[in-house]
């Protein structure tokens, strides 16, 4: 072998050996692997949420590639690069798990907070349904308090009149008689004097009441029927009359003849007819 | 030196380089402790995710990889055990994470359809 051949193949080998250890060496698919996936996971959400596993990914990444450069050829580096590769893999399951555990904590935070806002919205409309149902009842109360005021003095103004003057009670309402007897002279729309003493407490006693009153008069059969229709109606007329002069009021008060319809006794006897002869004060229930 | 001599030493060196060669012992521990998280990823369901059963089934293989060389060549046996234990680690994370990943699914759900029950 000539020297210039022997040169050859000295710069051959030192050319190879140069071009082995300045790494063109193509480093095994899990190494590769676990670079992309480490750096992966360092720019998502495990910087950030579990930097602890990342650091530990980058750990085995470092130890992955001084094996690589030690001893590439070694089967452990492969496994050594596959371990990278999964605490890679890992810190992104992490960070995934943490990532919804926060949005669980959020959600559920936000669900009682909508709880409480509707439970607050709720006892809102309950305060106010009981404030309602507070007035009503108090409403009732009152209607009820003036109803037994009323019927106490509707009570005491029926015993008065009582007294004086015969009283029933029927769907029309309270109904006063007074026998024609007492109220006027025979033929007459005169009221006597002890008639008008009778009327003034009546009229005492209904004049606040604010009840309708309906005068009726009425006659025995006796005449004809045009003249005791007139004679009973100038007789409840005068009542009306004077019941208004005793302060009740005016339009509250009418007066209608009834002549001898409606008879409550038999006109073919002395006191049938006297009972037929007579004046009905009719209170009506007060109007609202 | 002569070679009668020369024999004797090299016969004696092999059983010490032998010996050298397996000084690294048998990984049980890190098999065992390999094992164990893979059951840990059983129990949290991992079978039941995708990539976490892949996972499950890598350090199933490498386990039973590293069982076949123990004693023969503990260095490859440990290597491979501390893979299956990143592998079942890695499985029993994605198992956490698709759990977790699931319940806030059903809060959104339960967030944005409070009337309506997601089970």
């Amino acid at each position: 072998m000539n020297p210039s051949c022997y040169t050859a193949i000295v710069v051959a080998t030192v050319l190879a050996g140069a071009a082995a250890c300045s790494g063109q060496r193509m480093p095994p698919k899990a190494l590769v692997d676990a670079r992309a996936d480490y750096f992966r996971a360092k720019d998502g959400p495990a910087m950030n949420l579990d930097p602890t596993q990342l650091h530990e990914a980058e750990v085995a990444l470092d130890r992955a590639e001084r094996a690589w450069q030690d001893s590439p050829s070694d089967p452990t580096t492969v496994d050594v690069a596959m371990i990278a590769d999964r605490k890679a893999l890992l810190a992104e399951a992490e960070a995934a798990a943490l990532q919804a555990q926060r949005e669980v904590a959020r959600a559920r935070a936000q669900i009682e907070a909508n709880k409480t806002s509707e439970l607050k919205t709720a006892k809102g409309a309950l305060n106010k349904t009981q404030q309602a149902l507070g007035q009503t009842q108090m409403q009732l109360q009152d209607q009820e308090r003036q109803t037994a005021t009323l019927e106490a003095n509707l009570k005491e103004a029926r015993d008065t009149i009582a007294k004086i003057a015969s009283v029933k009670d029927d769907e029309r309402g309270m109904i006063i008689t007074l026998p024609g007897e007492v109220l006027y002279k025979t033929g007459s729309w005169e009221l006597k004097p002890g008639a008008m003493a009778k009327l003034d407490q009546i009229a005492q006693v209904l004049k606040d009441k604010e009840q309708p009153i309906v005068v009726y008069g009425f006659t025995d059969s006796v005449g004809t029927r045009d003249n005791n229709m007139s004679l009973s109606q100038r007789r409840a007329a005068a009542v009306r009359d004077y019941l208004v002069s005793r302060g009740v009021p005016q339009d509250l008060v009418t007066a209608q003849g009834k002549g001898p319809d409606d008879p409550v006794a038999d006109n073919g006897s002395v006191e049938g007819r006297a009972q037929n002869r007579r004046v009905e004060l009719v209170v009506q229930p007060k109007q609202r | 030196m002569r070679p009668r001599t020369l024999w004797t030493v090299v016969v004696g060196a092999v059983p010490w380089a032998i010996a050298c060669g397996s000084s690294v012992p048998p990984p049980h521990d890190q098999w065992a402790e390999a094992e164990a998280n893979l059951g840990r990823a059983q129990m949290a369901g991992a079978p039941d995710v995708p990539m976490a059963k892949l996972h499950m089934r890598l350090a199933q293989e490498d386990l039973q990889k590293a069982k076949e060389l123990m004693d023969q060549d503990n260095k490859r046996a440990a290597s491979l055990s501390a893979l299956a234990n990143s592998e079942a680690q890695l499985a029993l994370s994605l198992a956490k994470a698709a759990s977790s990943q699931d319940e806030a699914r059903k809060a959104e759900f339960e967030l944005q359809y409070p009337n309506t029950s997601t089970k």
